[in-house]
């Protein structure tokens, strides 16, 4: 069944637009609405529980080639009014933007509630009983002392667009997540490590598979120390190989080419990568949990080739980026009420390689499980980077040593030419938002002992 | 910004249903954000958030919610819903609400409410555009940021406190982009203290163009960072992230009373180098991470943390103080609204001593100055962080040769505390923000140059 645009929702952004068209502007509107449940457990006990119910308004209005933003969090007539009148004000400081036009959309486009807003029959109460059977599970694990970070959250997210133009876009989803992070100890030694579940209703989540991958995570890694300094091919698992692209997709934004900024600006149709990488976006894959009907100016998306067979073919692009290099936009357009329109992926892939498991995990090479400092090693604009790393040293597929205290360190648009295979296999990350194969990258500079 | 008489309604709700303590946290929080682009306005951006947190105390469980509606009979809903579960026949009578007001230890002038000063904050960017672009032809782009805050609190609590604040936040910033055509790289300079954009009368904006530039530059021809364990100089200001992260996270009770801290149980002891001294104080007169009061309503404080290398005390927020036992040191604070509030800190930093910094860089055979830091992260139950070094040379008997780029510095909050030998005469202090279990607050970072005897440095060469 699909959702229906509230009667005040349509009032709030009538008045919204009545306003910017006296002031001579057109305008979008972004509507934001959340209600989520968090649980936390401790020694058995429920330790923190918080409920909320929010919503915002995001106005973006265009007059004379000049942008203006402004938002709010009260949706009186007085609040919104007051919005629209700062984003005109605010414009007036702007450069002119030729590029930045509200869009001639008149779509009426809205998401399907029986893929992505399932009624969840679960009750508090079941839900803080299975917070608390994740934390007692794992405290029965020999050497797991703690279970400092837990939790079970449940959300339900709601996003509208609306435009003077005459565009509605109304798209919301449920889910539900498990996570958790155990301590374990022995003697001196000591590691802490952790994972999670996201699941559209509560009965989905697996919570005994939760406590083992928590726990085994943490314990396999508490004797772990570092490895001698030296080049190892690395293979990062399904979290880290995620992350690893998440910091670097600055080289996807055709924003950041506009800006000049991007080191692949000038490499449309050339090579970037090793021949057998293909980088791609599907946002319509429902399985995923960053599935995108439409992008934040209401563009109805599609599945994007970045990089195919190693050829760079398009950047992510809103409709100000397209229309800067004479394109068209490629659904890529993000925006949240509070910020300006920028650009970014819905559901990141890598395509299948051809090694198989045998193929991939041949001789010696560093399985990386966890990594440090993602925010502040990286520089997105040289690709360099350094992090803190744990994992296991592997032979032949066989995990023999733990690795802790040690940083690998690289070049991530170099690494990307440095591939020595691609797994035929592909798997999610925890969060559900990226599906890729494993990679082997050659040659990574880690330092340890 | 909410009746007491609908807060009182709410609150003896809330201990009604037996709730030890109850708690509303209303919050209205201008911003305006001005952001430029090689010399030219990229956005202005400006917006009000507003809304109301509960927090409810059962013994030791907390339970919070948060709405943007000032709706009585909604607060009570919400308060109903949360305590469900644990509802019990009344334990508290409510208290009178006592009205007081700490007096301002922070005074601000030029204020979001008054004057957005857009045309002054818009002025400084550009000046400091043209002077970071004028430093050389290398220097490709520019991009540069004002943001100001005015935040308004007001909170009533079931022992009758009923208080108000208003914080006034300003900080700008500029990097500059350098490129020899092959390599890109980045420098950054910024500035920002609790008040408002007189700010600005101390702040030069050729300093900060030349200094954002000059960094850039240097990384520009900076070469591959050598990695293993070696000795590490970091420099004063910003390089007091190593004390914040290896230590300060340590020493908040939001992870001392689960035991997920290394330090849990060590008061008393020696956890440092006796040449470290160490203190997180909310008082300093317009300092980034002070408050006049906690998020709790509290008086906030001056806390020596470390006395001669000695674990003296804990940054203790109230839930915090309950578990553990130690008195409370004004340090309960959340982002905003939507967070209920845990112990964090504010101005944090390593006291200073008497060495030098040149008779540090002299002491080292092979190693690293790393002049400038960037930020970093830790996992509080095993202590292990690390953080990026922005600006770092290779140090080989006691000269500086090079620029190194990409160095990050790991370690445990134990061991590296152990390995300060020597802490300057240079103190300084710099703004970050510190993100945590109740989001992300202004902190304030600072230290002396000190010398680390042993820490792993990664790197690339």
């Amino acid at each position: 069944m699909d959702q229906r645009i509230s009667d005040k929702l349509n009032t709030a952004s009538n008045q919204v637009f009545d306003r910017a068209r006296a002031a001579g502007a057109e305008a979008d509107l972004i509507v934001s609405e959340a209600d989520s449940l968090s649980l936390q457990a401790l020694n058995g006990e429920l330790d923190k529980h918080t409920v909320s119910s929010t919503q915002s308004f995001g106005v973006r209005v265009v007059k004379d080639e000049k942008v203006g933003i402004a938002y709010s969090e009260a949706s009186d007539e007085e609040s919104l009014n007051w919005m629209v009148d700062q984003a005109l004000q605010n414009a007036t400081y702007s450069k002119s933007e030729p590029h930045e036009k509200i869009l001639d959309n008149k779509q009426h486009l809205t998401s399907d509630d029986s893929i992505f807003y399932l009624d969840d029959v679960a009750t508090v109460d079941e839900q803080i009983a299975l917070v608390l059977q994740l934390e007692k599970g794992l405290l029965e694990k020999d050497l797991v002392k703690n279970v400092p970070y837990n939790g079970l959250g449940q959300g339900t997210s709601s996003r509208y667009l609306f435009s003077s133009a005459g565009l509605q876009a109304a798209s919301r989803s449920r889910a539900v997540h498990a996570y958790a992070y155990a301590l374990a100890e022995d003697g001196e030694k000591n590691a802490m490590e952790g994972t999670g579940q996201v699941q559209r209703l509560t009965s989905s989540l697996d919570i005994p598979k939760l406590i083992e991958d928590a726990a085994s995570l943490s314990l396999d890694l508490l004797d772990g120390k570092p490895i001698a300094s030296n080049k190892y091919d690395v293979i990062f698992d399904n979290e880290c190989q995620v992350q690893m692209f998440g910091v670097f997709t600055m080289v996807l934004s055709g924003k950041a080419a506009k800006e000049g900024i991007n080191p692949w600006a000038n490499k449309v149709g050339k090579s970037v990568t090793d021949s057998r990488l293909q980088i791609l976006d599907k946002p319509l894959f429902v399985d995923g949990f960053g599935y995108a009907l439409f992008d934040d100016e209401g563009t109805a998306t599609a599945d994007t080739a970045f990089v195919t067979d190693g050829v760079l073919q398009t950047f992510m692009h809103n409709s100000v980026t397209a229309s800067h290099f004479g394109l068209e936009t490629t659904g890529h357009a993000s925006r949240g009420t509070k910020s300006t329109l920028g650009v970014g992926y819905h559901q990141l892939m890598l395509g299948l390689g051809e090694a198989n498991d045998a193929e991939l995990k041949a001789g010696e090479y560093l399985e990386v499980t966890s990594m440090a400092g993602l925010h502040s090693g990286a520089n997105p604009i040289s690709g360099d980077f350094s992090f803190g790393a744990s994992g296991f040293l592997c032979r032949d597929g066989v995990r023999v040593q733990p690795v802790r205290g040690i940083t690998v360190a690289g070049n991530f648009y170099k690494m990307l030419n440095k591939i020595q295979c691609i797994g035929d296999n592909a798997h999610w990350n925890w969060e559900r938002s990226s599906l890729m194969p494993s990679v082997r990258f050659a040659d990574l500079a880690i330092s340890g002992d | 910004m909410l009746n007491p008489i609908v807060a009182q309604s709410v609150i003896d709700h809330a201990l009604s249903l037996g709730a030890d303590f109850a708690e509303l946290f209303i919050e209205k929080h201008r911003t305006a954000s001005v952001n430029t682009l090689s010399a030219t306005v990229e956005s202005v951006n400006s917006g009000i958030d507003f809304g109301i947190g509960l927090r409810i105390v059962f013994g030791g469980k907390v339970l919070y919610g948060y709405t943007n509606q000032t709706d009585e009979e909604l607060l009570k809903r919400i308060a109903s819903n949360l305590a469900a579960r644990d509802r019990r026949d009344r334990v508290n009578l409510f208290t009178n609400f006592d009205f007081s007001v700490m007096p301002d230890k922070h005074p601000s002038r030029i204020i979001l409410s008054k004057d957005a000063a857009i045309d002054s904050k818009v002025a400084f960017l550009v000046k400091a555009d043209g002077v970071a672009r004028a430093v050389s032809e290398s220097i490709s782009q520019t991009r540069g940021y004002c943001m100001q805050r005015e935040q308004d609190i007001e909170i009533f609590n079931s022992e009758g406190l009923h208080t108000t604040d208003t914080r006034n936040y300003i900080r700008a910033g500029i990097t500059s982009i350098a490129t020899d055509g092959t390599e890109q790289s980045v420098g950054g300079w910024n500035d920002g203290g609790l008040l408002g954009w007189e700010l600005s009368e101390s702040m030069d904006a050729v300093i900060a163009g030349e200094e954002a530039s000059r960094q850039a530059l240097v990384n520009l021809t900076a070469k591959p960072c050598p990695s293993g364990r070696m000795p590490v100089v970091i420099g004063n200001g910003f390089g007091g992230v190593i004390f914040h992260e290896a230590c300060g996270h340590l020493l908040e009770t939001t992870s001392v009373a689960k035991k997920a801290s290394v330090f849990h149980d060590k008061m008393g002891e020696m956890i440092a180098n006796p040449v470290v001294n160490a203190v997180d104080d909310g008082t300093m007169a317009n300092e980034w991470g002070s408050i006049n009061i906690d998020d709790e309503g509290m008086a906030t404080q001056r806390t020596q943390l470390i006395k001669d290398g000695k674990l003296t005390n804990f940054l203790v927020d109230r839930v915090g103080g309950e578990k553990t036992g130690f008195p409370r040191s004004g340090s309960g604070r959340r982002e905003n609204y939507r967070y209920a509030p845990t112990s964090r800190m504010r101005n944090t930093f390593i006291e200073a001593g008497d060495s030098n910094l040149d008779e540090m860089i002299a002491s080292i055979d092979k190693g690293i100055f790393a002049s400038h830091m960037g930020g970093g992260s830790v996992q509080p139950g095993t202590g292990e962080f690390n953080f990026a070094v922005n600006e770092g040379y290779y140090v080989e008997n006691g000269k500086i040769l090079y620029p190194i780029k990409s160095a990050t510095l790991i370690s445990t909050g134990p061991a590296v505390l152990k390995e300060i030998s020597m802490v300057g005469q240079d103190f300084a202090l710099a703004c970050g923000m510190c993100g945590s279990s109740s989001g992300s607050v202004p902190t304030t970072v600072g230290q002396p140059a000190i010398k680390v005897d042993d820490i792993l440095v990664g790197g690339n060469a």
